[in-house]
């Protein structure tokens, strides 16, 4: 049998801003198929992370590959089959969704014809084709949450990276959200979440790692973790809780 | 002084409270004292500056007595008052409206709409107000203190003035939404506005243009107006002429006018100022023309085409772009009228039309520019995207260019039919300057919102200053070329060092990352 295809591997990743140490040789290792929970407490260095896969920030140190692309080599390859969708959605508040979308498709360099029909069933699958011709900044919260994630997926991203995805949406969309996400996830794409919403990570998430001072602290499925920190029958929150707080008092 | 929460003063006080906020933001991070002290050196300046006007004033009321006054001057002084007044009272107006600010939370309270709306009235008066009470008021205080005291008549004047064009404001404000609807209020007071404000810009080249005997007659009449006609110093036309230089019972009805004009205006507008603001609240949606084209629009693909066309909507569908790009032409067109007056009759048409369209050539491209690069809505966004930062920037340079060329067409055409050899040099020099500005926005980002275009040099001086250099060396190098002349290398040279030493060599870029 052949072993699992890493979607993404970070070796030693490393980051600081002056003397703060955000990410502290980070090693991490997501599959292909596989749903991925990064969790940590405020200032983890998780969005640091994140930011670095994207491409936003420079690593100072460490490699990191996405489906065996060096991302620090070669960032425009890296780039075109990943997807990053930040807590505060990326938009033009005077391009309504689907010049937004086409906008997005025209980036990722898609044949026009595929993308047209992508983003009516992207619009569809997220409610948005009614408010297709209206300007994003006559939306709420979720709504704009709901067109920032169209374009995420437009491309059929094969690494998708989600901070905070469900923040503002309500619990119908919040529903169907996670469907889609569990969708891809069935069709090969690798998908890394952080979250504060627990719930969703014990729900959704195949494996959990947690992140503290920039470093990972404890790594596996529920039942891995729950072992790690001697709760059987604890749930994700506590286990959560009693890793972060042991960290921080060994520090 | 404390006034009871929720009361019209205390409501106005907030007001101008949040708007001295806005004005403290200019000076970023000083300290009290320093802006302190940077303020009161600004106001001596002023003071200074008004001393000869003071005295000149001082001296026609010494020669002729206290009734002759100089008619042209005051009509010109309240010519560019009183349209500037509305404009700033229109543009606050529509600000009030459309900027949200504290206005939802004000109109979710127990405190009566009409009470929030007349304290914001107010406080909109007092704004426009200072706009120009910063420089006339040195020249009552510098009048007073040659003696002249009534001309501290200016300061009520003015207030009235003040009240008057904020009445005028709202109504034009709840009349345009009324009119052209919520989606296009914003966009058609700001073009009313800039037409305002420039009204005192383009009466007075009009009398630059004028026959030289034509304005002579023009002025006698202003001087010696027949009895009974409406130049007549007794109508209303001069009353606020009149009010300013402290004509008692014309001061009397003039700030009796403007207070009854601004009471009516508060209270009966009141109701359709502020159905209007909660309308304005859900702006933002489709407008028809948007739905049709959408509609009929296939998706295009391809990484150029997709960041020059989404440059070209947010451009197109800036609400403040077309106004603050006209203000500049409107600004800077006058000039060229000048030069070529100064030129005689036999003078070259390209001598004085040229520079000015370089001028406004790097002008456009660096607004533009700076619109394209440093208020990008998403940078991070275009940064996780597979496209590099110099393909953006290619990009973005290209769609910058093409509505510049829309501005430049007109004037440039024009000049071919005159000096077709002249017009094609123009042409030439004019994508220099763009390039040179757009560049220069390119390689200094300063990441900033969309309505602070015209507000953008607060934050870098240095990029302003050299934004200024860099046109004005065109302008010259331009002229320098049209006669023929080898030296239009010089200024060439200084903008190309200016470049030199702003291109950043692979450092990192605030704006785009990569």
């Amino acid at each position: 049998m052949s072993s699992p295809v890493s979607a993404l591997k970070l070796t030693g990743l490393a980051k600081s801003f002056g003397a703060s140490i955000a990410v502290d040789c980070l090693d991490l290792d997501i599959r292909a198929g596989e749903f991925y929970a990064l969790l940590g407490p405020n200032g983890a260095g998780k969005t640091t992370t994140l930011r670095m896969v994207a491409g936003l920030l420079s690593a100072d140190a460490g490699g990191i590959e996405i489906f065996g692309i060096n991302a620090r080599r070669a960032p425009i390859e890296a780039k075109r089959i990943t997807a990053w969708l930040p807590d505060e959605p990326m938009l033009y508040d005077k391009l309504n969704p689907l010049e937004y979308l086409e906008f997005v498709a025209g980036l990722w360099s898609i044949d026009a014809s595929e993308a047209q029909s992508r983003a009516r069933e992207l619009c569809e699958m997220l409610d948005l084709w009614k408010h297709r011709h209206e300007r994003c900044e006559g939306f709420s919260r979720g709504m704009k949450q709901k067109v920032a994630l169209a374009g995420a997926l437009i491309h059929n991203p094969r690494l998708l990276m989600l901070d905070e995805p469900l923040t503002g949406l309500d619990a119908a969309i919040a529903r169907q959200v996670k469907d889609i996400l569990v969708e891809r996830v069935r069709a090969g794409a690798a998908i890394i979440l952080t979250t504060h919403i627990l719930e969703v990570a014990e729900r959704l998430a195949d494996r959990i790692g947690i992140i503290q001072r920039g470093r990972l602290i404890a790594e596996g499925t529920l039942a891995q973790l729950r072992g790690v920190s001697g709760s059987s029958q604890s749930t994700l929150e506590d286990v959560f809780l009693r890793l972060t707080q042991a960290t921080e008092l060994a520090a | 002084m404390k006034f009871r929460p929720g009361s019209f003063p205390w409501l106005v006080a907030h007001d101008l409270r949040l708007g001295f906020a806005r004005a403290r933001s200019i000076f970023g991070d000083a300290r009290p004292a320093t802006i302190l002290a940077v303020v009161a050196a600004i106001v001596a300046v002023f003071h200074l500056l008004a001393w000869p006007a003071a005295l000149w004033f001082i001296r026609v009321d010494g020669e002729a007595g206290a009734s002759a006054l100089n008619y042209p001057a005051l009509a010109c002084a309240a010519l560019f008052v009183l349209p500037w007044l509305v404009s700033q009272a229109l543009s606050n107006a529509t600000r009030a409206l459309y900027s949200r600010g504290d206005l939802d939370l004000l109109l979710a309270s127990p405190l009566s709409a009409r009470t929030v709306l007349a304290a914001r009235a107010l406080a909109i008066a007092i704004e426009s107000l200072m706009s120009v009470g910063v420089f006339l008021f040195p020249l009552a205080n510098m009048a007073a203190l040659l003696g002249g005291w009534r001309w501290l008549a200016i300061y009520p004047a003015l207030a009235a003035g003040g009240l008057l064009a904020t009445g005028a404001g709202l109504a034009v404000t709840v009349a345009l939404f009324a009119l052209v609807g919520p989606k296009r209020t914003r966009f058609v007071s700001q073009i009313l506005a800039t037409f305002i404000a420039s009204a005192f810009v383009l009466s007075a080249q009009l009398v630059n243009v004028l026959p030289e005997e034509l304005r002579d007659s023009v002025v006698a009449t202003f001087n010696h107006p027949q009895s009974g006609s409406w130049l007549d110093r007794d109508g209303f036309i001069w009353l606020p002429a009149r009010a300013a230089s402290g004509e008692s019972a014309a001061l009397a009805l003039w700030c009796g006018a403007a207070v009854l004009v601004f009471a009516v205006s508060a209270v009966a507008l009141g109701p359709a100022f502020m159905a209007s603001a909660r309308r304005s609240a859900g702006v933002g949606g489709a407008t028809g023309k948007t739905r049709a084209s959408a509609r009929a629009r296939r998706f295009r693909a391809g990484v150029g085409v997709a960041l020059r066309r989404k440059e070209w909507l947010l451009l197109r569908r800036d609400p403040f772009l077309a106004s603050q790009l006209l203000l500049q032409i409107v600004y800077t067109l006058p000039i060229s009228v000048v030069i070529w007056r100064s030129l005689g009759p036999n003078g070259s048409l390209a001598l004085a039309v040229s520079p000015c369209i370089v001028v406004l050539a790097a002008q456009i491209s660096a607004s533009l520019a700076w619109l394209a690069v440093s208020s990008e809505d998403a940078p991070d966004f275009l940064a996780s995207a597979p496209v590099s930062r110099a393909q953006v920037e290619r990009n973005k340079l290209a769609a910058v260019f093409a509505p510049l060329g829309l501005f430049l067409a007109a004037p440039c055409l024009a000049l071919a039919f005159v000096e077709p050899d002249m017009a094609l040099l123009t042409v030439v020099f004019a994508l220099g300057a763009a390039a040179s500005t757009a560049l220069l926005n390119m390689w200094r980002p300063h990441p900033g919102r969309r309505s602070d275009m015209m507000r953008r040099h607060q934050q870098s001086k240095i990029i302003g200053l050299m934004e200024h250099m860099i046109a004005l060396c065109w302008a010259v190098a331009t002229v320098l070329a049209i006669m023929m002349s080898f030296t239009t290398l010089l200024p060439i040279a200084l903008v190309a060092a200016l470049l030199w030493c702003n291109h950043p060599r692979g450092a990192p870029r605030a704006a785009i990352a990569g």
